[in-house]
């Protein structure tokens, strides 16, 4: 096989995995966040707690009011993909006053427009109105915390018919603000699927050593219970009849690994993060 | 795997289906493919500009005549003055006039005409008739202007060989006689005697001296004036002769070198020694031809459809022909579409806005669309970066797009008429909604991924509006699907084999390079 044969482009996704093993009429159940968690707590894959759901603009004063007094705090359009429209609020400046994760400062009145534009489907991919969901900032554990304390870091496990077939860890860096993602400087971790250690980092395509910001050592990094982690990512993807999928998950300090969502379309960066097509994994299964 | 088998099978199904209609389409008629494909129509505009002080004024030009080679299909006038038309002798006469006309009157008489190729051949050896019927008589007539009496003129008819032989002999003597004149673009008229001293003309002075020449020979003659029907704005008349051969009255063109045959871009207007134009004489006048052309659908191909006789429909209803092009041409524009964004991996914003600003762009042409979807779009950016101000939530904002949208095609639109910029006024036909959000999408790739982004990404729309533009407007494409529709789902085929090609894109060669160990 050489190796472009092994890679897969968008057109080779869509067809042989998207449109093959996931079924459209199961999409809501991953594109939409709250049901996700939903079914995910329902065969006890361990998430995030829920601080408030908020189904339209008539809860929205109450769920103002309650996060006022909140020190720190996430706040997701349930039906967002790609990161948008997630805001990271705290630490608390003074009541219904903060910090965002970003530095700049937020008071109630930016919330409240903040909310009703998603509740007004702003972030939600053509749907007309959506729902918030708020759930408490995840405190990054272990190498994750060490390695990279701003922002935070998630593990990404591409899942076929609920098996691992590879996995990357997103790494945040100051030229990303703050997000994990690749396109915006963030780095990318290709890791072990057996033994969990990180085997190559890659940074806009090219391969680095070192954590840009801090120096830290990125090749060799083993990450933390790992068979545990693969255990997580497996139930989840057979929370939902879905064969492809992405399982977001993060190292909360206290709770271990915690999946944030599921992805009935992960992307095929990863494949530059291994250095590697996905068709060569999918053989090796 | 079953999905393959089955896309496959439609594929075939697809491919053999339209061939069979077409087949028995022709096998029907009994008759070539060319009879079904659609004639090329041209749309004249003949547009005067008068200043007529208050006063009184006329104008009076030539409205064109159905014949075996120009069928008039459609006519209306547009503007201001009165404008009628009645037979005067061999010719339509088309004139305004009006009682007090103001300065700066426009006015339009537009006509679309189906023109074909005409070929005669010449019997040999027809004599010169001894006598020809009283009503010729004009036309062997001698004046001032086209000089037969002239002994010059016998000369020259005797240096061309043409004082001897039969009919058709003598006529293609006098043709290679005027046509090896040298060619000038005089102003004004030339008469037949200067042109054969000057021994070159512009193609009124060289028709003058044809027909002085054939009348000189026995052979009544005639000048014929109208225009080249080619695309754009003009001033350029032309005229050209007509000799009358055993009751036929047979065209010749020495200026351009056409004998007994006349091409299907000449539009004949007026026979006889005529000015195009005129008009009262205290006024000031300006006159321009503005030619566009289309591909219409032959009556044949309209009779194939049977109870799915679109073109009827349309005439029935009362909607343009250009309408129903601009729908059967947006498979294939949808089809470029898909191969730019799923074989190239261009990014575009909205699927298909590229197709459907390339088929607006057929009233504006291509450069005029670009500038005009440059111009709505930007503008509707600026809008929308002063919307963000005001923390509006989402419908509203976009409500507000919209309206700019319209706000912006309207001021362009103006802008565009007042400064005489007929093609860019028509932007206002651009799909509002499409636009809006494709404004909305260029605003937010700028501001979450910066303006490299969002500025590639404009860059692949205008590249993607052109090849949609390219081939929705190939006048072969055209042809081939105004007489045979069936090509569309020649159409679907291709978008069913492109729905499961799971090849790269080529834009994936550079953004997979890493993954491949091609180092950058």
């Amino acid at each position: 096989m050489s190796r472009w044969s092994s890679l897969f482009g968008m057109n080779r996704r869509n067809v042989e995995l998207v449109h093959a093993r996931n079924p459209r009429r199961y999409y809501p159940l991953v594109d939409d966040k709250i049901v996700a968690k939903e079914r995910l707590v329902a065969v006890g894959v361990p998430v995030p707690a829920t601080l408030a759901v908020c189904e339209g603009l008539r809860d929205l004063p109450a769920l103002l009011e309650g996060l006022a007094d909140q020190e720190s705090f996430v706040i997701k359009p349930s039906l967002g993909g790609g990161g948008h429209g997630i805001l990271v609020v705290g630490e608390r400046v003074e009541p219904g006053c903060w910090r965002k994760a970003g530095g700049e400062i937020l008071d109630l009145e930016a919330l409240h427009e903040h909310a009703a534009n998603i509740l007004f489907g702003a972030f939600s991919r053509g749907a007309m109105t959506d729902r918030i969901l708020v759930e408490p900032r995840v405190t990054p554990g272990g190498v994750y915390a060490e390695m990279w304390g701003d922002g935070l870091s998630d593990l990404r496990v591409i899942t076929l018919e609920r098996q691992p077939v590879m996995a990357m860890v997103r790494v945040p860096t100051a030229s990303s603000e703050g997000r994990a993602n690749l396109h915006q400087g963030g780095l990318g971790l290709a890791v072990d699927l057996e033994t969990g250690r990180v085997t190559r980092a890659v940074r806009n395509g090219r391969l680095i050593s070192r954590h840009p910001d801090n120096g830290a050592q990125l090749e060799g990094i083993c990450l933390p219970a790992w068979q545990e982690t693969l255990d997580v990512a497996r139930r989840a993807a057979g929370s939902v009849p879905l064969g492809y999928l992405g399982v977001d998950i993060v190292h909360d300090k206290d709770l271990g690994p915690l999946v944030l969502e599921l992805n009935a379309r992960p992307g095929l960066e990863i494949q530059n993060v291994h250095g590697r097509g996905l068709a060569s994994f999918l053989e090796a299964l | 795997m079953r999905r393959d088998t089955l896309v496959r099978a439609c594929i075939a199904a697809l491919l053999v289906l339209p061939a069979m209609l077409a087949g028995a389409k022709m096998a029907r008629f009994d008759s070539l493919a060319e009879d079904l494909l659609p004639r090329r129509q041209y749309d004249v505009a003949v547009q005067v500009g008068l200043d007529g002080h208050g006063e009184a004024a006329r104008v009076r030009t030539f409205a064109p005549r159905s014949d075996w080679h120009q069928q008039v299909v459609s006519e209306e006038s547009i503007g201001p003055l009165p404008f009628s038309t009645s037979d005067v002798g061999l010719n339509r006469e088309a004139v305004w006039s009006g009682g007090q006309v103001p300065d700066g009157v426009q006015a339009e008489y537009r006509f679309s005409v189906l023109t074909s190729d005409v070929v005669y051949a010449l019997p040999e050896g027809l004599p010169v008739p001894a006598a020809y019927p009283a009503a010729l008589a004009s036309d062997l007539a001698a004046t001032e202007v086209v000089q037969v009496d002239s002994p010059e003129i016998a000369a020259a008819l005797t240096l061309a060989g043409a004082d001897s032989g039969d009919i058709a002999s003598r006529l293609t003597a006098i043709h290679t006689f005027v046509e090896g004149l040298g060619s000038r673009p005089f102003k004004g008229t030339t008469d037949a005697l200067t042109t054969l001293r000057l021994g070159e003309a512009s193609c009124n002075g060289k028709s003058r001296l044809f027909v002085a020449m054939a009348r000189a020979a026995g052979i009544p003659a005639r000048l014929v004036g109208g225009v080249i029907l080619e695309s754009g704005h003009k001033r350029t008349s032309h005229q050209w002769v007509e000799a009358y051969v055993a009751g036929h009255w047979v065209p010749y063109c020495p200026t351009n070198g056409y004998a007994a045959e006349l091409p299907s871009t000449y539009l004949a207007l007026y026979r006889g020694d005529e000015a195009l134009f005129r008009h009262t004489s205290d006024i000031d006048f300006d006159y321009a031809f503005d030619i566009h052309t289309q591909m219409v659908p032959s009556p044949n191909a309209r009779q194939t459809m049977g109870p799915l006789n679109l073109w009827a429909l349309f005439d029935r209803v009362g909607l343009p022909f250009a309408l129903l092009r601009t729908l059967l041409m947006l498979p294939a524009g949808a089809l470029v579409v898909v191969f730019f964004r799923n074989v190239v991996g261009l990014p575009t914003f909205g699927t298909f806005l590229p197709a459907l600003i390339a088929a607006a762009s057929g009233a504006t042409g291509l450069a005029w669309g670009l500038v005009g979807l440059l111009i709505v779009t930007l503008g509707v950016v600026l809008v929308r970066a002063l919307v963000q101000r005001f923390g509006l939530l989402h419908s509203p904002s976009l409500a507000i797009l919209l309206t700019a949208v319209v706000g912006w095609l309207l001021l362009v639109s103006l802008f565009a008429d007042a400064v005489g910029l007929a093609s860019l006024a028509q932007v206002a036909l651009f799909p509002i909604a499409v636009l809006a959000i494709a404004a909305e999408r260029l605003y937010l790739a700028w501001v979450e991924r910066g303006p490299r982004d969002a500025l590639r990404d404009l860059a692949g729309t205008l590249v993607v509006i052109l090849g949609c533009y390219v081939v929705m407007n190939s006048l072969a494409l055209q042809l081939i699907v105004l007489g045979f529709p069936e090509v569309l789902l020649v159409i679907v085929a291709a978008d069913l084999y492109l729905g499961r090609w799971t090849g790269i894109r080529v834009s994936e060669y550079l953004r997979f390079r890493p993954a491949m160990g091609v180092v950058a």
